[in-house]
């Protein structure tokens, strides 16, 4: 196989991908866009706010407190928060796109949502990895460019059906049915297991907490138990 | 315009918390933390299914729990046979509309 042909194959399975991710996302997508409809915000704002930030949870939340008369830094320091889980993403794509240009780090940066990072760190971590450098950015962009189209569109309709979903079609668990699935493939050993198992009870336990932080303090606590159990299965070597 | 600035700043922290790592080559996380990073993604993908699925209206209860972690289970299972995402998660979704039917309909359950 040719580097374009391996590229044009990456594009496309970039694409099927991230659209049944897309189709996944319909549920919450209408659910979150009918929610911010029936604020008091402008609905041209909160279609807006997909291509703007393009983080859901973050978007309905700054929408709703916008819409509850919340100043402008308690909006923004909300979203930081919520969305602080892409510092890690941000840290743990990074080894893995080390040959892009600043340019494309650039791009690849605003596109990486949570399910585009879902998608990338299973393709780049799965046997064999993410291919040449082609295939890598044939992939990541078709599949992030294909999430950012299909999220804002939804969101849009979602916004202009506002009122009109049926309470009895109810949507809840469309959203972390969907992370679930996204996670399975991530989980390949022990430690895998058990920062995901304990990341889900703390992050329930902590859900109270106030700006969504219980998602934060639950994904911590996750990483420290993992790591707890990476140490003690797999001893150090000489890698530190 | 100042709900329209909000969002524009908003728009503005979420891409520095995406970018500061991937594009500053001066920026590092620390290098003993790099060996952890495979389990950053299980941790945060787990803090956000498990509490959506164990509650998934927000509450934990016999009939609220149930149902979600039986329809979890048939998608992860269907998931693992045939690798789709689409049909574990349109299946697990149809599983628990019809659980929730069941229980509102025997009364156990307000809609």
């Amino acid at each position: 196989m040719t580097e374009t042909d391996a590229t044009r194959s990456a594009v496309l399975t970039g694409i099927r991908d991230s659209l049944l991710i897309v189709i996944g996302y319909i549920p919450f997508a209408l659910a979150a866009g009918a929610a911010m409809a029936q604020t008091d915000v402008d609905p041209a704002l909160s279609i807006l706010s997909s291509p703007i930030i393009f983080a859901g949870a973050s978007q309905l939340v700054a929408i709703q407190l916008l819409g509850s008369g919340a100043g402008i830094a308690l909006v923004v320091f909300s979203v930081l928060v919520i969305n602080a889980r892409h510092l890690l993403y941000s840290a743990s794509l990074e080894p893995h796109l080390a040959g892009w240009s600043r340019g494309q780090r650039m791009l690849a940066a605003f596109l990486l949502a949570d399910p585009v990072y879902a998608l990338a760190i299973s393709r780049f971590e799965r046997e064999g990895g993410a291919g040449p450098k082609g295939a890598q950015l044939g992939y990541y962009f078709a599949a992030g460019i294909t999430c950012f189209i299909g999220w804002a569109s939804l969101v849009t309709v979602g916004v202009g059906l506002g009122g009109f979903i049926p309470d009895w079609v109810p949507l809840e668990l469309a959203i972390p049915l969907t992370f679930l699935l996204l996670l399975l493939p991530l989980i390949k050993d022990r430690p895998g297991l058990v920062a995901a198992g304990v990341g889900g009870v703390v992050a329930l336990l902590a859900a109270p907490l106030p700006f969504g932080i219980g998602l934060m303090v639950g994904a911590l606590a996750g990483l420290f138990a993992g790591a707890i159990v990476l140490r003690r299965t797999q001893p150090e070597d000489a890698d530190a | 315009m100042l709900d329209l600035i909000a969002i524009l700043l908003s728009g503005l922290v979420t891409f520095v918390e995406r970018a500061i790592f991937l594009v500053s080559k001066k920026v590092r996380p620390p290098r003993r933390a790099l060996r952890y990073l495979p389990l950053v993604g299980p941790a945060v993908l787990g803090a956000i299914a498990v509490p959506g699925i164990l509650a998934p209206r927000g509450e934990l209860s016999l009939t609220e729990t149930i149902p979600a972690v039986i329809a979890a289970i048939i998608a992860a299972l269907l998931w693992r046979w045939t690798k789709q995402l689409v049909i574990g998660l349109v299946v697990g979704l149809a599983a628990w509309w019809g659980m929730i039917y069941l229980l509102v309909q025997v009364g156990w359950l307000q809609r």
